[in-house]
C-alpha cells in the first residue's frame, strides 16, 4: 500500500488516522483467544435444533410431536401453535403496483411451506444427539404442491402462488429520464444482451450460532453472531413481551456478508429458553446454513445500450428481474439498489429501468455483500466493453467519455455532492496492470479486462438512519468508547478506537471499545449497508470532540494559553509549537473532575433525512453518497479445457480517507476474492427448490492457491461523507471484479459469456468446442 | 446418532484378535477424512471402529529388488515427500500432492483412498498405470494379492470382504519412471474433486512407444485402465496424429456422467485433451507436471 503524493489533496498531519496500525484485536484472533458465538457455554444448557421442511412447496396437513416429546432428555418441542406471535406482516408504501410491497413472515411454518429450508419445528434437548433424534421422530404430514422455481414463470398471472397473496411479484420500480426511443434513434451502435447471475452463498467461516438464557432479572439474553443486535425488538414482539425484556449481545462475528442481517437463530433460541427456562445453544451445520439461510439474488437482466460514433452513451434501457426466493425479506431494498445503480457510474441522457422482484419456491434471497450492486455492475460493464469493441475504442476510452463527475446527476436526478474519482481509479488500475504477459503454451490465450463500479454507502435516506456513540475519559486519561456496533471482522470496533485516539491524543492501547450489547451500549444500528464507519464513526468523532471541548477550558487555564492553541497528543496537552510546555492529560481530567466538568458525551449522528422517492420515475435521493472504483484483471484462458487462471488483479478504489489503511486494504483484498468466486466458480445450484451444492465440496469458493496477488491502490480524495472525509469500502470493494474478469476473458477468447460463473464448460461452449 | 465401539490395536496380531468373530461390524479408520464425513451424513448401524493409526508396520515405504512397497497407512504428505516414490513412481507423488489441501494430506492415507473407491480417488489412476498390487489380510490371517485393475467394482465398491485389511500396496519399478505423467483437472487449484484425471506410464524406444499404461479417473463408475487406447498407441511413434487418434479411441472406453461439476460431454472432451498432454509430456521424458494440478 503506497500513497501517491499527488493524491494528497492537502497535507493533513494525523497521528492515527491513515496510519497502518495493527488492529487492537488482531493478536487475540491470531492466537485463537477471541470468543466467537459458539465458543460460549453455560452450565446446564440445552441444545436447540430446527426441523426443516421436506419439500419446497407443500401444505402441512398435520404435525405429530408426541414421539419426540416422549424421548428422555427432550425438554421442548415447539411448532407454530406454540409461538405467541408467529406471524408478522410488513407493509411498505401505498400500492402493490409500483414501489409498495407487503411481506408475511412466520417464525415457524404454518399451513404451507415455501422452501426446503423452512423451519417447521424446534427441539431443545440435553445433547445434540438427542435433539437430532427427536427431530427424526416428529411426524409431519405434507401434501406436496407443484411450486414454481423460475422467476419469469412465476410472474405469470396464472402461475403457482408461492405465498398467500394474489401475485408472486413482490414489487416493481421504474426509473425514467429523457426519452430512450429518441436516444436509441440517435445512437450509432446499440448493444442488446440478456445477462444472468446465479444464487450465491455468503460462505462465512462461522455458521449461524448463538446461546440464550434468562438472567437473574428475568431478561431474555441472547449472545448471537449477528450484524443487527436491534433484532431484540423483533424477538420481543414474537414473544409478546416488552422490548426492554430482551437483550442481545453480539460477540465478534466470524463473518456476516449480509446473511446475518436477517434474524437467524435468535428467535428460535428465545422461544426455547422462554419455554424451558434453561440456557439453550444452537449452531447450524454448514449444510443447514447453506440450505436455509439467505442467498444473493440471481437476476435476469435485459440491457440495451446505445452510443454515438464517438462513444458517447445516448440511451440505456434495462429490465431487471430478481428471484426473491420464498419470502420477501430484503428483496425490495436489494432491488432498489440495483435499480438506482443500473446505469453504473455513467452519465446517460436517456434512461428507462423497470425492475421486479419475484417470489419462487427457491431458498430465500436477501442481503449479500454488494446488496444488488454487483449484479447490475456485471451487466452494465459487459455492455460497455461490447460497445467499445463495436466502436473500436479502448475500454478505458469509452468509459472516460462517459464517467459521471462530481456535481453531475444520476439518472434519478441525485446530484453527486462528494468526490467522484472513477476515471482516476480506472487509469491507475490499468497502469498497474501493465503489459500483457506472454502465453505459457500455444493453446493459452491472454486477456485483460477493466471494469468500474459504483455503490452506495449508508442506508437509504428515507429510512432516516441514525447512530450513537459514547466516549468517556477516565481519571488516568484512558478512554472508554461504548457503541452498539457489531464487529463482523472488518475492523468496525478498531476504527472507532482510531477516531477517539486521534481526537483525544491517547494511544490506541489505552482506548477500550465496548460494542454490541443492547443493554449497555448506545444503539448504533446495523453493521450493514457499508454504514458503520460512516454512521458510528461520525457519532464517535462527534462525541470525542465534545469530550475534548469540555476539557479545553481547564487545560487552557492550567497552561495559561488560549484553548485554540492547545494540542492533545501522547496523553499530554501542550501549546502548539511548544511541546515542552506540556501537562499530562490525566492531570487535566482530574482537575476537570474536581470542577464537576462532564467527562463523557453520548453523541448521535443523523444521516441526511429525505422523503420517499417517486417510484414511478425513480426521481429523488435514495443514498447519502457512493463509493467509486475500478478493477483491472489479466487472465490466461486454456482454450482446450476452458480453465481460467487469473494472473494479475488490481483493485483501485477511492476510499475517501483510510482510517486504518491495513483494514481498508483488507476489505479491498477480501472484496476482490469475494468477487473472484462470483466470476469463476461460485454458484448455489438448485433443482426444483433442492440445493445440489449444500457443502464446500460442491460450492466452490476460491482457495488460497486460487487467489492471485491482489494489488491494492487506495485513492484518498478526502471527499466522503464519513469521518475525516472517509467513504465506505466494505461492500463496494467487491463490486466490479466479476465484470473485469468477464471482460478479460472476452478479450482473451473473442467471445462474450453472458452468464456467471464463467465455468470452463461455458467457455468451451462459447468457443464452440463442445 | 452414531453408536460405536472403538479399539486401537498397536500391531496386526492385536488387530485380528480384537475383531475375531465380529468382522461383520468392523469399520477400519485410518486418516478418518472419509470416515467422519460419511458417518455424519449417514445414520449408520452400530459398529466396531478399528483405529489403524497405531500400527507402525503399516506405515513403511521401501524398495526391495525392484519392487516398491507402500504401507497402507502412508499419508499423502509422506508419499509426496518420499524420495523413493518421487524417483520410482513420480506420478503417484504428483497425485498425492494434488489431493485436497495440506491438512487433508497430512491425514489422508493411500489405503483409505483406495478402500473408499471413489471414481475420483486421486491415487487410483497412478496405481493403475503402475500396475500395482493390493496386499490384504483378512480374518484368520487369510492373505490375498489383488491386482489393482481387479480391486474396484463400482462407486465406493471394492472386492474387499468385511474385516479385510489392506496392509500394503506394491508396484514394480517401471523401466523408465520419468517417461510417465499425471494430470489432475479440477475446478479449482486445491480442495477439488477431480473432474478428470489421467496417469500414463510409457516405455519408449526413441520416439516409438513400445508399451503404454494409461489410467483415468472420474470418467467411469470406477477408476479405469484405457486398454484400447494403450493398444492404439503401442508400436507407434508419438506424433500429433497418433495422439489425435488416441484421444478419439479413449472416448469409446469411458462412460462419464453429468453431475454438478461438469457434463458428460465436457468430461469426454477434456479426457481427450488431457490424455494428449499427458502422453506428450511422458513421451518427451518430460518431467512430470510440476504440481499435478492444472
Ligand atoms: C477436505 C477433503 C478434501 C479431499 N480431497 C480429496 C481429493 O482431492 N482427492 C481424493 O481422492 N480424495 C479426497 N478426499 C477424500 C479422502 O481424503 C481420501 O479418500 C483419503 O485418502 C482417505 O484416507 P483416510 O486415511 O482418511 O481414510 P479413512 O477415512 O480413515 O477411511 C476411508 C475408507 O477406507 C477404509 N479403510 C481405511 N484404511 C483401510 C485399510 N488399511 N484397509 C481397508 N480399509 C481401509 C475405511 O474403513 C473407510 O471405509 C478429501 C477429503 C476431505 C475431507
Amino acid at each position: 500500500m503506497k500513497k501517491d503524493p499527488k493524491d494528497q489533496l492537502s497535507n493533513y498531519e494525523y497521528q492515527f488516522i491513515g496510519k497502518p496500525v495493527p488492529r487492537h484485536d488482531a493478536w487475540d484472533k491470531v492466537f485463537g483467544r477471541t470468543k466467537y458465538a459458539d465458543d460460549f457455554d453455560m452450565p446446564g444448557m440445552l441444545f436447540g435444533k430446527v426441523l426443516r421442511s421436506s419439500y419446497p412447496a407443500a401444505k402441512i396437513l398435520s404435525i405429530d410431536t408426541s414421539g419426540a416429546e416422549k424421548m428422555p432428555g427432550v425438554a421442548a418441542v415447539l411448532t407454530a401453535k406454540d409461538v405467541p406471535n408467529n406471524e408478522t406482516v410488513t407493509r411498505f408504501g401505498q400500492t402493490h403496483q409500483v414501489g409498495g410491497f407487503e411481506g408475511l413472515y412466520r417464525v415457524l411454518a404454518d399451513k404451507k411451506v415455501r422452501f426446503m429450508g423452512e423451519a417447521v419445528a424446534l427441539v431443545a434437548a440435553e445433547t445434540e444427539e438427542i435433539a437430532e433424534e427427536a427431530l427424526a421422530r416428529i411426524k409431519v404430514e405434507y401434501e406436496q404442491l407443484p411450486g414454481v422455481f423460475d422467476p419469469l414463470e412465476a410472474m405469470n398471472p396464472d402461475a403457482y402462488q408461492v405465498g398467500e397473496g394474489d401475485s408472486n411479484i413482490i414489487c416493481n420500480y421504474q426509473v425514467r429520464k429523457g426519452d430512450v426511443k429518441e436516444g436509441f434513434s440517435r445512437s450509432h451502435v446499440v448493444v442488446e444482451n440478456t445477462y444472468r447471475v446465479p444464487f450465491v452463498e455468503h460462505a462465512f467461516l462461522e455458521p449461524e450460532s448463538g446461546i440464550a438464557w434468562i438472567d437473574d432479572s428475568e431478561i431474555i439474553t441472547i449472545r448471537v453472531s449477528t450484524q443487527v443486535i436491534e433484532h431484540f425488538r423483533d424477538v420481543a414482539d414474537v414473544l409478546g413481551i416488552p422490548h426492554n425484556k430482551v437483550r442481545v449481545i453480539a460477540p465478534m462475528v466470524g463473518g456476516g456478508f449480509g446473511s446475518k442481517e436477517d434474524i437467524t437463530v435468535e428467535t428460535f433460541l428465545a422461544l426455547l429458553t422462554w419455554k424451558t427456562g434453561k440456557p439453550v445453544k444452537m449452531t447450524w451445520t454448514r449444510e443447514g446454513s447453506i440450505i436455509s439461510s439467505s442467498k444473493r439474488h440471481p437476476y435476469v437482466m435485459k440491457y440495451k445500450t446505445g452510443a454515438t460514433r464517438d462513444g458517447k452513451l445516448m440511451a440505456m434501457e434495462a429490465q431487471l428481474i430478481s428471484d426473491a426466493g420464498a419470502h420477501v425479506y430484503l428483496s425490495p431494498w436489494v432491488l432498489l439498489y440495483s435499480t438506482v445503480d443500473a446505469t453504473g457510474p455513467y452519465d446517460i441522457p436517456n434512461v428507462k429501468v423497470d425492475s421486479y422482484t419475484v417470489l419462487t419456491n427457491n431458498t430465500f434471497t436477501s442481503a449479500n455483500r454488494g446488496f444488488g450492486a454487483p449484479q447490475v455492475c456485471f451487466a452494465y460493464e459487459s455492455q460497455m466493453d461490447e460497445l467499445a469493441r463495436r466502436l473500436s475504442l479502448s475500454p478505458l476510452e469509452i468509459r472516460k467519455r462517459n464517467y459521471l463527475r462530481k456535481g453531475d446527476a444520476l439518472a434519478t436526478g441525485r446530484v453527486l455532492e462528494y468526490g467522484v474519482e472513477t476515471e482516476k481509479t480506472a487509469i491507475k488500475a490499468l497502469e498497474a496492470l501493465g503489459e500483457p504477459s506472454m502465453p505459457s503454451s500455444p493453446t493459452e490465450k491472454i486477456g485483460q479486462g477493466l471494469a468500474s463500479g459504483m455503490m452506495s454507502y449508508g442506508r437509504m435516506t428515507f429510512l432516516h438512519d441514525t447512530s450513537r456513540s459514547y466516549v468517556g475519559i477516565e481519571l488516568d486519561g484512558s478512554v472508554t468508547v461504548r457503541c452498539g456496533v457489531q464487529d463482523i471482522g472488518g475492523g468496525q470496533a478498531s476504527s472507532l478506537a482510531s477516531i477517539a485516539a486521534e481526537i483525544l491524543g491517547v494511544p490506541m492501547e489505552e482506548i477500550k471499545v465496548f460494542i454490541g450489547d443492547t443493554a449497555l451500549t448506545p444503539i448504533a444500528g446495523t453493521t450493514t449497508a457499508t454504514r458503520m464507519l460512516y454512521m458510528s464513526g461520525n457519532a464517535t468523532l462527534k462525541a470525542a470532540t465534545e469530550v475534548k471541548k469540555s476539557l479545553l477550558p481547564k487545560a487552557a487555564e492550567m497552561l495559561e494559553a488560549s484553548p485554540e492553541d492547545l494540542v492533545f497528543r501522547d496523553k499530554k496537552v501542550f501549546v502548539r509549537g511548544a511541546p515542552a510546555r506540556a501537562i499530562p492529560l490525566a492531570d487535566v481530567v482530574k482537575a476537570c473532575a474536581a470542577d464537576g466538568v462532564q467527562l463523557y458525551n453520548v453523541a448521535q449522528f443523523n444521516a441526511p433525512f429525505r422523503e420517499l422517492i417517486d417510484f414511478k420515475t425513480g426521481q429523488g435521493q435514495v443514498f447519502p453518497d457512493f463509493t467509486f472504483g475500478s478493477h483491472a484483471v489479466e487472465v490466461a484462458v486454456d482454450t482446450e479445457t476452458g480453465k481460467v487462471r487469473v494472473l494479475k488483479l488490481v483493485a483501485c478504489y477511492d476510499v475517501g480517507q483510510a482510517i486504518n489503511p491495513l483494514s481498508a486494504e483488507g476489505q479491498i483484498e477480501g472484496g476482490a476474492l469475494y468477487g473472484l468466486g462470483y466470476a469463476l466458480t461460485e454458484e448455489v445450484i438448485l433443482d426444483k427448490g433442492i440445493t445440489l451444492t449444500p457443502s464446500f465440496s460442491e460450492y466452490l469458493v476460491p482457495t488460497s492457491v486460487d487467489a492471485p496477488h491482489v494489488k491494492t491502490i487506495m485513492l484518498e480524495s478526502r471527499d466522503g461523507a464519513g469521518p475525516f472525509g472517509a467513504k465506505g469500502i466494505g461492500e463496494p470493494s467487491c463490486n466490479s471484479i466479476a465484470p473485469a474478469v468477464a471482460n478479460a476473458v472476452a478479450n482473451a477468447i473473442g467471445a462474450r459469456i453472458l452468464d456467471l460463473p464463467l465455468t470452463p464448460e461455458k467457455i468451451l461452449r462459447s468457443l464452440q468446442k463442445l | 446418532m452414531i453408536e460405536a465401539e472403538y479399539v486401537a490395536p498397536s500391531n496386526l496380531g492385536e488387530l485380528f484378535k480384537s475383531i475375531e468373530g465380529r468382522a461383520e461390524r468392523v469399520k477400519f479408520v485410518a486418516g478418518c477424512t472419509n470416515v467422519l464425513p460419511d458417518l455424519r451424513a449417514q445414520n449408520p448401524a452400530p459398529m466396531l471402529l478399528v483405529d489403524l493409526t497405531g500400527i507402525e508396520e503399516l506405515r513403511r515405504i521401501e524398495e526391495n529388488n525392484g519392487v516398491i512397497s507402500i504401507g497402507s497407512l502412508a499419508t499423502m504428505t509422506e508419499l509426496a515427500a518420499s524420495e523413493i516414490i518421487r524417483t520410482h513412481g513420480p506420478i503417484l507423488a504428483s497425485a498425492a500432492r494434488a489431493l485436497g489441501n495440506p491438512l487433508t494430506r497430512n491425514r489422508a492415507t493411500i489405503g483409505g483412498n483406495i478402500a473408499d473407491a471413489s471414481p475420483a480417488a486421486d491415487t487410483a489412476p497412478p496405481l493403475l498405470a503402475l500396475e500395482a498390487t493390493i496386499h490384504t489380510e483378512g480374518a484368520s490371517h487369510a492373505k490375498r494379492e489383488i491386482p489393482v485393475e481387479e480391486f474396484f467394482i463400482g462407486p465406493n465398491q471394492t472386492v474387499l470382504n468385511q474385516g479385510e485389511l489392506i496392509t500394503r500396496i506394491t508396484f514394480p519399478i517401471p523401466k523408465d519412471p520419468s517417461a510417465s505423467s499425471h494430470i489432475k483437472f479440477g475446478l479449482r487449484n486445491a480442495m477439488a474433486i477431480s473432474v478428470v484425471s489421467v496417469a500414463v506410464v510409457l516405455e519408449m524406444q526413441g520416439n516409438l512407444c513400445h508399451r503404454a499404461r494409461i489410467a483415468l479417473g472420474s470418467v467411469a463408475p470406477k477408476p479405469i485402465r484405457a486398454y484400447l487406447t494403450e493398444k492404439e498407441l503401442e508400436g507407434r511413434k508419438i506424433t500429433e496424429e497418433v495422439l489425435e487418434s488416441c484421444a478419439e479411441v479413449v472416448k469409446k472406453e469411458i462412460s462419464p456422467i453429468t453431475d454438478i461439476r461438469a457434463s458428460a460431454q465436457y468430461r469426454e472432451h477434456v479426457t481427450g485433451v488431457l490424455l494428449k498432454r499427458a502422453l506428450w509430456q511422458a513421451a518427451r521424458e518430460g518431467e512430470n507436471s510440476t504440481n499435478g494440478n492444472i
